[in-house]
């Protein structure tokens, strides 16, 4: 067990200094005049700049190695860059949309992973049934529908006929009583920072405005995990050792719940990972539609502007959030299931 | 063509087969249905020069969407679009899929794990964040949407032609061919090649309806097609600055979203129904 641990521990590295590589290889591919036009506002100002002492200064003629290492330095000392769409530095930009998304995440997870395990279960369990197929032909449409039609469908119903789910994240009148000074942040999640001040009018207020992105998340991921499961379950039920807890009698919730669910789960949580992905480029969509100022938001603002730094910066802070939670799926997966740990 | 009787038999496949099969046909037949009035036929034509949308009329059937480009002919087009991006990215993501899993399972060893670890690396990186870093650099275009697709989207193609090809390896039938002294070359058209790429090649075309979405959803946060260009998600990021109507008529503008949003989702739809039926015919164990 330890050994498969400090194993997955060692490759965790490798991984990050690969992706660092495969990023700047394509930053590099922009030469140092590229690089130097980031620092020119507008036409009038190039023929005042000194383009050569710019090049000089922030040695952007260097190698590609000499340089790679500089920009890997930078990144150990948490120095991003600074992002021009924003208006601060990368690393103060992400510090501040974190929040947002991760309580919008956190929202979504819950209901997928909840509803959509027992809705597989229970699809396979009665498979060929009319409830599977109904189960089965709502998932597959849930999962047709691309996240950013369902988002402005959600927001036309939603917001623009009931007027239930407003965009943004906050009311304006919510937003200055959370940046007041008696409002105490803990967590910059308003809706566990509200009830943890008895603020239940922003509690709700934040709700509201979180419920419409949520759903649509939600909506998608649901039917990614009900099919997955579903297809695990199908697959456990029609094992021998199944068939032989059936044939000595065992009631069919017994066999279930003892001898099925456990095993139709392993498959389940390697699917977590690839939810987690989708998850993440999903927030990208669902956030900008939903006009939500989390991480997703602004990586598509930034990648409009073509705002370089603060794109990379997202992306680095994304993968590195990625392989944290994937080495700790692999640990989980190999408590689950023993074999692995063999392999 | 048992697989092909069994789709038809099958009635929510069957649905799916002809959705597709509609979807063809329009994009075969684009050039007849919407004639095309630039050099470019990608190009929607435009109506006028007003930015509000114009409603569905006798002339123009489903409407105007902002800047009055006919959403009709976008439509129409934009099917083409959609097959074209989708067979693309699919082709390349498993061709180079197919290489470096059979290099990587023929010749085993030191450069199987170098190449699996450098496929790790690849499936650690956010895949639409991965893009959107490539058109922050690259700049926007349908093009430079594509090729970060492709370069991140491989990897689950290598690594199932890999195990496909070393669980193949062990069965009896190809040590049983090896024994009676049948040619490599044989073993490997005849056995290991039916049995390895054919699924994944089936699997692989069932994802162009998820490629789709992912190339529309760029289009729609304006980083992937160009404004005017006949792309579903393209038509969809005009609507959203005129989804919520005006004041005391909210659905005014409801033609931007519904029409290029429907097209996309039966689109997506036929490829997830067949997908899905594939699935179960695929797999003999849930067929008892």
């Amino acid at each position: 067990m330890l050994s498969y641990i400090v194993r997955r521990l060692m490759f965790l590295p490798v991984v990050l200094i690969g992706i660092t590589i495969l990023i700047f290889a394509l930053i590099s591919t922009l030469g140092p005049w590229t690089l130097v036009a980031t620092f020119i506002p507008s036409p009038d100002a190039e023929r005042h700049v000194d383009l050569e002492g710019i090049i000089q200064k922030y040695h952007l003629d260097d190698p590609p190695l000499k340089m790679y290492m500089r920009w890997l330095n930078n990144l150990f000392h948490g120095n991003l860059g600074w992002s021009q769409s924003s208006h601060m530095t990368v690393a103060e930009a992400i510090g501040n949309r974190f929040p947002a998304t991760l309580e919008l995440t956190l929202f979504a997870v819950i209901p997928v992973i909840i509803g959509g395990i027992a809705l597989g279960v229970i699809s396979a369990v009665h498979h060929n049934k009319p409830i599977d197929h109904t189960t089965r032909i709502i998932s597959i449409g849930l999962w047709s529908l691309p996240d950013f039609v369902l988002g402005l469908a959600v927001l036309m119903v939603g917001y623009g006929i009931l007027g239930w789910f407003p965009p943004g994240r906050l009311s304006s009148w919510a937003e200055l009583e959370v940046l007041s000074d008696s409002f105490r942040s803990f967590t910059g999640m308003y809706t566990l920072d509200s009830l943890l001040n008895l603020r239940f009018d922003i509690f709700w207020n934040a709700l509201r405005h979180i419920i419409g992105p949520v759903f649509t998340l939600a909506c998608l991921w649901w039917a990614f995990m009900l099919r997955i499961t579903r297809s695990s379950m199908l697959d456990v039920l029609n094992q021998d050792y199944v068939r032989t807890a059936r044939a000595k009698g065992l009631a069919e919730k017994d066999v279930i719940k003892r001898h099925a669910l456990g095993n139709a789960l392993i498959p389940v949580t390697t699917v977590a990972s690839n939810m987690l992905l989708g998850l993440l480029g999903g927030v990208m969509i669902v956030e900008t539609v939903f006009n939500y100022p989390g991480l997703g938001l602004l990586t598509s603002t930034a990648a409009t502007r073509l705002d370089v730094p603060c794109v990379v910066g997202v992306a680095l802070f994304y993968a590195i959030i990625l392989v944290l939670v994937n080495l700790v799926v692999d640990i989980l997966y190999s408590v689950i299931d023993p074999r692995v740990r063999l392999e | 063509m048992e697989i092909l009787r069994r789709l038809v038999k099958n009635r929510i496949s069957l649905l799916g087969l002809v959705l597709l099969i509609i979807f063809v046909l329009i994009a075969i037949l684009a050039p007849w249905l919407a004639p095309t009035e630039h050099e470019d036929p990608y190009r929607i034509p435009r109506r006028g020069w007003t930015l509000e949308p114009t409603p569905p009329s006798a002339e123009y059937p489903l409407g105007l969407t902002q800047g009055q480009y006919d959403i009709y002919y976008g439509i129409i087009w934009g099917t083409r679009t959609a097959f074209r991006v989708g067979i693309i990215v699919i082709t390349f993501r498993a061709l180079i899929g197919i290489l470096l899993g059979s290099i990587s399972a023929y010749y085993g060893g030191l450069l199987d794990e170098i190449l699996m670890r450098f496929t790790d690396i690849f499936m650690s990186f956010p895949y639409l964040i991965g893009v959107v870093v490539f058109v922050s650099i690259f700049g926007p275009g349908l093009n430079n949407v594509m090729i970060p697709l492709i370069a991140l989207g491989w990897m689950p193609y290598a690594r199932m032609i890999r195990g496909n090809i070393l669980a193949i390896k062990q069965e009896e039938y190809v040590m049983a061919a090896q024994a009676i002294g049948v040619s490599d070359l044989k073993i490997i058209t005849r056995h290991i090649l039916p049995n390895s790429i054919f699924p994944v090649l089936i699997q692989a075309s069932m994802q162009i309806g998820s490629i789709v979405i992912s190339v529309s959803a760029l289009s729609f946060l304006g980083l992937g097609a160009p404004e005017g260009y006949a792309d579903w998600g393209q038509m969809l990021s005009f609507a959203r600055n005129w989804m919520l109507g005006e004041q005391g008529n909210v659905l005014k503008y409801w033609f931007t979203v519904a029409y290029p949003g429907m097209a996309m989702v039966l689109f997506v739809l036929s490829w997830n129904l067949i997908g899905d039926a594939f699935r179960d015919i695929m797999d003999p164990r849930i067929q008892a």
